[in-house]
């Protein structure tokens, strides 16, 4: 939970589902602009009972501290929901919270 | 002290120390009041400087009796008779009096949850301040943005850019740039939500403080604040933003424009500009201030392009063309349009054949025909600016043209 917020609210038996990552999501271009380290995320995946529900390949064409919003059928309230974030340098966060 | 002195000081000290006089000079200070006394004595009304001490940052300031100063002209006229209205009511007083200290003072009961604060935030803030307060386009970002160190790993706080001038500034968001919490209480009290302002109860804008101030990831005593925490009046007094002592000198209370004075004694060491330097310059540089690097100059002057740049502002002259004769400029300008051409119907130039029965006609007759026209042509071929003498030297130099070689 330290480097994403995630947010999940069930209604009826879709679940809707948005999460911000904290990364700087700068590529090779841009990090020598700014002088700052290369920086990206490159897999994005949720995962609700083992099921994989989003997933993404991801890089700098994103904006820094990228957000998501997805949709899902079959989530309950109480369910966990699981994200997992994969970086350039092979750096893995996972995070979860319970679908309210 | 009334709202509208607390919240002008956060703009004041994020105007820095102008503006602090401006706000906080109007306070008596305890400290030297009699000095002061004697200065006001002596000088007079918008008078520049107070020879005793220095004005605060080049200032102005000007001399009010019982030993305050003000950044603004003081009206000393005679107010006998004027009526300034009635004395305020404790009622309305305290209708007026909203605003609290950062200490707590002031701050009405009440308290709020994170997750209420989430649930508001999600009705009523988040169409401008985006998701998670990340921010939307024209509305300020309020999480994120944390402090973090730049490449040379100086932390990027507002002190640290002062000092050092080469670290980028924090972003303005709760957790980097707002010295104090309860500011965001009464702001949130009072201001929002945009579209209907002082709608939230007391209990609602603590909830959405304590969910701002959890979407920050600000630890109070320690505790992390997860959904289930409840913020109140003491609570958030207690907390301390990562910028609390971004903002100096200390511009609160009656030694507030002193310790301004202060601060700006030291400008080498609070500010980081030094003395200004006109020739032979080093730039103290580097996070140390030791290491020395030659002040950047201008690389390439206007003078440094090759070829330079012209100054002259007249045409460049134009180039008189010798390869061709004074007749062929003639030809090219009132003749070619036909001469050159078959499809005109007139003879081509260089056409020895076309040529040969017009040349058989003889010089003179062709001079006169090329003056007064023949068939389609018309007199001097539509020129008649040329004299006879050019159209002597045209048909020249077309027949000579035009001849077998």
């Amino acid at each position: 939970m330290a480097k994403m917020k995630i947010k999940a609210k069930a209604k009826g038996d879709i679940v809707n589902v948005k999460a911000m990552f904290t990364s700087l999501m700068a590529d090779k271009e841009e990090a020598e602009k700014k002088k700052i380290s290369v920086e990206y995320i490159t897999y994005i995946v949720a995962k609700h009972n083992g099921n994989i529900v989003y997933e993404a390949n991801t890089s700098g064409f994103m904006s820094e501290n990228p957000l998501v919003k997805f949709d899902f059928k079959g989530g309950k309230e109480g369910d966990k929901i699981e994200f997992t974030t994969i970086d350039n340098n092979g750096k893995t966060e996972t995070g979860s919270e319970k679908i309210k | 002290m009334f709202k509208l002195d607390r919240k002008s000081i956060l703009i004041g000290a994020s105007l820095f120390a102008s503006s602090a006089l401006l706000f906080t000079g109007c306070l008596p200070s305890s400290t030297s009041v009699n000095e002061k006394t004697n200065a006001s004595a002596s000088s007079k009304l918008g008078q520049y400087e107070i020879k005793s001490k220095t004005a605060i940052d080049g200032g102005v300031t000007y001399v009010r009796a019982n030993g305050v100063e003000t950044a603004y002209a003081y009206n000393q006229q005679n107010t006998k008779g004027v009526s300034f209205g009635r004395t305020a009511t404790p009622n309305e007083i305290k209708a007026w009096d909203r605003d609290s200290l950062h200490d707590g003072t002031g701050l009405p009961e009440g308290e709020g949850s994170v997750e209420l604060g989430e649930e508001l935030y999600d009705a009523q803030c988040v169409s401008c301040h985006g998701d998670f307060g990340a921010g939307g386009r024209g509305y300020p970002q309020l999480s994120g943005g944390n402090q973090s160190k730049d490449e040379n790993g100086v932390v990027i706080t507002l002190k640290n850019q002062r000092v050092y001038g080469k670290t980028e500034a924090p972003k303005r968001t709760i957790g980097t740039y707002w010295p104090k919490a309860t500011t965001l209480f009464t702001y949130i009290r009072d201001a929002m939500p945009y579209a209907h302002p002082k709608s939230l109860t007391n209990d609602e804008t603590y909830a959405i403080t304590a969910y701002l101030l959890a979407q920050n990831r600000i630890k109070i005593d320690g505790e992390t604040m997860d959904d289930e925490y409840i913020l109140d009046k003491e609570k958030l007094a207690k907390v301390v933003l990562p910028n609390n002592n971004g903002f100096y000198p200390d511009i609160d209370g009656p030694n507030g424009p002193e310790n301004v004075r202060a601060f700006f004694a030291n400008r080498a060491k609070n500010i980081g500009a030094g003395i200004r330097c006109m020739s032979d310059c080093k730039d103290p540089g580097g996070i140390d201030g030791k290491t020395e690097t030659a002040v950047m100059t201008i690389e390439y002057e206007m003078s440094d392009v090759k070829p330079p740049y012209s100054t002259v502002r007249d045409l460049p002259p134009e180039q008189e063309d010798k390869t061709i004769s004074k007749a062929e400029k003639m030809y090219n300008v009132s003749c070619k349009l036909c001469h050159a051409t078959p499809q005109m119907g007139a003879p081509v130039i260089g056409d020895v054949d076309a040529w040969k029965s017009v040349i058989a006609k003889g010089f003179d007759k062709v001079l006169v025909n090329s003056i007064a026209g023949i068939g389609g042509m018309p007199p001097k071929g539509g020129n008649e600016d040329l004299t006879d003498t050019d159209m002597k030297l045209i048909v020249e130099f077309m027949i000579d043209s035009s001849k077998k070689k």
